[in-house]
């Protein structure tokens, strides 16, 4: 019980982590379709935003919540504004044209963030500062770090906050309705461009909130961390059924347990085998994911 | 027999094709041209004398494989596979294992490398037939690192350090390891042989690939990849077909993986990574999806290129990575674009005399039903006469959520006769469609079809029981040429066997030209012959609504369902299509019609059953339908403008 207790834990801290990255995937691919794969790469731009503002920028000098709100705000803005120009240059021209043109251009997109991050930070493996005390308090024989609680709240809140602004606000349903129908939902006068483009910094905000809580909490960074985290994050969003917002959180969470209870009780070699292997097993089953409805075939 | 007239195509390099030379050339049979140039090509690049570019050269024509396998999968049948390197690491292994730990011959491990992806392609395809395309992108994407983290996993693999001294190719009584020996020194090196090899084993993987496209199987798999739902529903096979897929793809990255592993000497985990399964996807994606020669371009483009970027080392994924965006901003589709259009689809086509030909379609349908009534009755079911039930329907009903769409619905459909359904939006004419031709499987309720019950079965097995149907928004293949669309529509009479059309033998051709005459036999029959060559979206709405009708008939049903043809027809495009009605009665096939034209439906049918919320309101002759009460009551309105409200029903 006691192992159990603190793998789910462990499980539920990565997962909300990924949780955040499939969110961002759900949510460019409920609008426009597309798997964009510069989505973990984006987490890594923010992931490596965040770490030269805390260790070379000396933001650290400022009372710590005013140093993490800056940590994580600046890089936020960074990457949204970097996913809206990729969406400008290279999406944007072929949303018209063949899906398979875009995806290629996604993984264009992903290997030139991906090496951007490589020329610009270099190739090594960086360190995170540990910022944030490393105690914390135990459930039984479990323990959990305050940092665990902190991240892990963190996540919640912004997915309860997507939730909210795609359910409650004028441009969230504007975004569910394009999801549905494109055409449709230009003939009610919606402006499809401006709603894709907020498409695209949420998903941006999204990836450097991830970025950031990852670096915090793993400590050490490299370039190439984007292809992993994407992968596992992608498969998170199918998992839940993609463009469902509900099921990207819970996908998230499940892929975060099933690693950690890999790792604690199998061994991490096989992590991916038996990620892939639910996955595959619940598509085989439930073909929409586990919450996607059913899309009628249009006759 | 008479002499085709000598009507020249116009194609890239056509001059050529004009020279005494080309002539001879363009007569031989594919393989043979494959094998001559590969010849030129296997002897050139050894004589020119640099091993550095023999390598590159050899790493070209290895991914060209890949591509033609991964082409097969995502090029023609339009299935997104992101984990195709696990094929190509499955070849590898098996290869390797058996050379290394076995002793085996290169050459024989071919064949077993080949079967082995070709079942794990089947395992792969089989759970995941009916996923849609991006699920297939994830599943596909899991099973490439499924496989590479397994034989990273595998001690009997090697584990991450993989397996080391393979050997190199052998042939009996030819040791190649004594080559600059036995050859002039150095002239003829290693990585010569590996070219010579390569040449040989591409060749072969074109051949096939080019024997598979040009068959009905390819023509199947683009089908499914334009539309699915026709595809299936027009007698191809979807699920099948996408299987095979898989098998096939799978088999050229076997061989690809077989060739790899002994050319590197050492194989590890890490040459079959995701970034390999995206440079053959991208390989593809450049050169042009569903192109063979883009496929070879791209490979090509995708290996030599980074090679020349090899002084700036540093960026040269970046440049890579930006080359590629801007080629799919500027040329989505491809180097070189596969274009199913064709000038003259029936050059050197036996010519039918335009005036015998409908006595001569009329002939081979009343022959070919003959026969099949005869096959019918031998095996013990009852076949409905002319002016007897073909149809019949009982208590049919279906329900969507809480909505009765169709409720208890009762007919009965005579062979010969042309019976139409009509009512108003929502009536369930559709529904009643769909419950019929297998696209959806009814609640309850009786169909039985020539004195066999049809219901439950799948849209392509309806088709090849006779029922042929076109569709309410027209369906057809977009990207394909006008003739194919109509060649599709006679997959189901096909006889010969995938070996037969990987080997393009000699049964497999005399059925292909069948097939070509008899598409191009309906598309007279529709009046659309001159349009044969184009593709599809090229013609005018009217125009694809007759050669949606052709495709339908092209199989020869006993009966052909046709949903709303004159939708969207100006007046003179509706007579014609009366007149086309009116033949396809003539030839003895039975005419289940929508419609929304009420002056149309009065005119040509036999009897009208009006459907209203999902029940039969009337079943008669046009004269009485015409004057029940509960018809006009219903269907033309309570409104005063009689004419409005047929128009907005229409709408």
């Amino acid at each position: 019980m006691g192992p159990f207790l603190q793998y789910t834990i462990n499980g539920l801290t990565v997962g909300s982590f990924y949780a955040l990255v499939a969110l961002g995937y759900t949510i460019v691919y409920g609008i426009i379709r597309l798997i964009n794969f510069a989505q973990g790469d984006l987490t890594v731009v923010g992931m490596f935003l965040g770490w030269s503002l805390l260790t070379q920028f000396g933001i650290r000098l400022l009372p710590l919540p005013v140093a993490l709100f800056l940590a994580f705000l600046i890089p936020m803005l960074g990457t949204a504004v970097t996913n809206v120009v990729i969406l400008q240059l290279a999406y944007k021209p072929l949303l018209k044209r063949s899906l398979l043109a875009i995806l290629i251009t996604a993984l264009g997109a992903s290997l030139v963030l991906q090496n951007v991050v490589r020329l610009i930070f270099g190739p090594q493996i960086q360190a995170y500062p540990d910022i944030v005390p490393l105690n914390g308090f135990g459930i039984g024989p479990a323990h959990v770090s305050y940092l665990q609680v902190v991240l892990f709240a963190a996540s919640i809140l912004l997915m309860l906050a997507l939730y909210l602004f795609t359910q409650g606000t004028p441009v969230g349903t504007a975004m569910r309705a394009l999801a549905v129908d494109h055409d449709a939902a230009r003939l009610m006068g919606i402006n499809v461009d401006r709603v894709i483009q907020i498409a695209f910094v949420v998903g941006g905000l999204l990836a450097a909130a991830s970025g950031v809580m990852l670096g915090i909490y793993y400590i050490q960074i490299q370039f190439n961390n984007g292809f992993l985290l994407g992968l596992r994050a992608f498969t998170a969003a199918v998992l839940g059924g993609i463009g469902n917002i509900p099921g990207a959180m819970a996908g998230g969470m499940i892929i975060g347990l099933l690693e950690s209870y890999t790792a604690g009780y199998i061994s991490s070699k096989w992590q991916d085998v038996v990620v892939f292997g639910v996955l595959i097993l619940v598509l085989v089953i439930r073909p929409m994911g586990l919450f996607g409805e059913r899309v009628a075939e249009r006759m | 027999m008479q002499a085709a007239p000598p009507v020249r195509e116009r194609v890239a390099f056509g001059w050529l094709r004009d020279t005494r030379l080309g002539q001879v050339w363009t007569r031989l049979p594919f393989w043979l041209r494959t094998m001559l140039l590969g010849l030129v090509a296997a002897l050139v690049l050894p004589a020119y004398g640099d091993d550095y570019w023999t390598r590159v050269a050899v790493g070209a024509a290895g991914f060209a494989i890949l591509g033609l396998g991964l082409n097969i999968v995502a090029g023609y049948a339009g299935l997104l596979d992101l984990g195709y390197a696990a094929f190509f690491a499955i070849g590898a292994y098996t290869a390797a294992i058996l050379m290394v730990n076995f002793h085996w011959n290169f050459f024989l491990t071919l064949p077993v490398a080949v079967t082995v992806t070709g079942l794990a392609g089947a395992i792969l395809g089989y759970p995941t037939l009916r996923l849609r395309s991006d699920y297939l992108a994830i599943v596909t994407l899991g099973f490439g690192e499924m496989t590479r983290v397994a034989i990273t996993n595998c001690d009997y693999c090697g584990g991450p350090n993989g397996i080391i001294n393979i050997p190199f190719p052998s042939v009996p009584g030819f040791t190649v390891d004594d080559l600059p020996a036995t050859v002039a020194q150095g002239f003829f090196t290693q990585q010569d042989a590996f070219w010579v090899i390569s040449i040989f084993l591409l060749a072969i993987a074109l051949i096939f690939a080019y024997h598979l496209a040009h068959s009905r199987i390819g023509r199947g798999w683009v089908a499914l990849r334009e539309d699915e739902f026709a595809a299936e529903a027009v007698g191809v096979p979807t699920l099948r077909l996408k299987l095979l897929a898989y098998v096939m793809g799978g088999m050229w990255g076997g061989l690809a993986g077989a060739f790899f592993a002994t050319r590197i000497y050492a194989i590890d985990p890490t040459s079959f990574t995701f970034a390999t399964s995206v440079q053959v996807l991208i390989l593809i994606v450049l050169g042009g999806l569903g192109s063979l020669p883009g496929v070879l371009i791209g490979a090509v483009v995708t290996v030599v290129g980074p090679e020349l970027l090899r002084p700036v080392a540093d960026q040269r994924i970046l440049i890579y990575a930006i080359a590629l965006i801007l080629m799919m901003l500027f040329r989505p589709q491809g180097i070189w674009p596969a274009v199913r259009r064709k000038p003259k689809p029936f050059y050197g086509l036996e010519e039918d005399e335009p005036d015998k030909l409908a006595a001569r379609i009329l002939r081979e349908h009343q022959e070919q039903e003959a026969r099949e009534d005869k096959k019918h009755e031998g095996a013990g079911h009852k076949v409905a006469a002319v002016g007897e039930p073909i149809l019949v329907v009982e208590g049919l009903s279906q329900q969507f959520g809480g909505v009765k769409a169709v409720d208890n619905v009762s007919f009965e459909v005579l062979r010969g006769e042309i019976f139409s359904i009509i009512g108003p939006n929502g009536a369930g004419k559709t529904t009643v469609f769909n419950c019929l031709t297998g696209v959806q499987r009814p609640r309850s309720g009786k169909v039985v079809f020539n004195g066999r019950s049809i219901r439950g079965l799948p849209a392509h097995q309806v088709a090849a029981r006779g029922l042929g149907r076109t569709f309410q928004g027209i369906r057809l293949f977009r990207q394909m040429a006008v003739f194919e669309n109509v060649m599709v529509g006679i997959y189901g009479k096909h006889r010969t066997m995938t070996w037969q059309a990987l080997l393009h033998t000699p049964g497999e051709r005399a059925e292909e030209q069948r097939t070509l005459q008899e598409a191009r036999r309906w598309l007279q029959f529709v009046g659309m012959e001159s349009a044969s060559g184009k593709l599809a979206t090229e013609l005018s709405y009217a125009d694809q609504r007759r050669v949606e009708i052709a495709r339908a008939l092209a199989s020869h049903p006993r009966l052909v369902l046709l949903d709303e043809p004159a939708a969207g027809m100006n007046p003179t495009e509706k007579q014609e299509l009366v007149t086309v009605i009116t033949r396809i009665r003539d030839l003895g096939v039975t005419v289940v019609l929508i419609d929304h034209d009420m002056s149309l439906v009065m005119r040509v049918s036999d009897r009208i059953m009006v459907l209203d919320l999902g029940r039969v309101i009337a079943l008669g002759k046009p004269a009485q339908i015409r004057e029940n009460p509960r018809v006009i009551e219903a269907y033309l309105g309570r409104d005063d403008d009689e004419e409005d409200a047929i128009g907005a029903a229409g709408a």
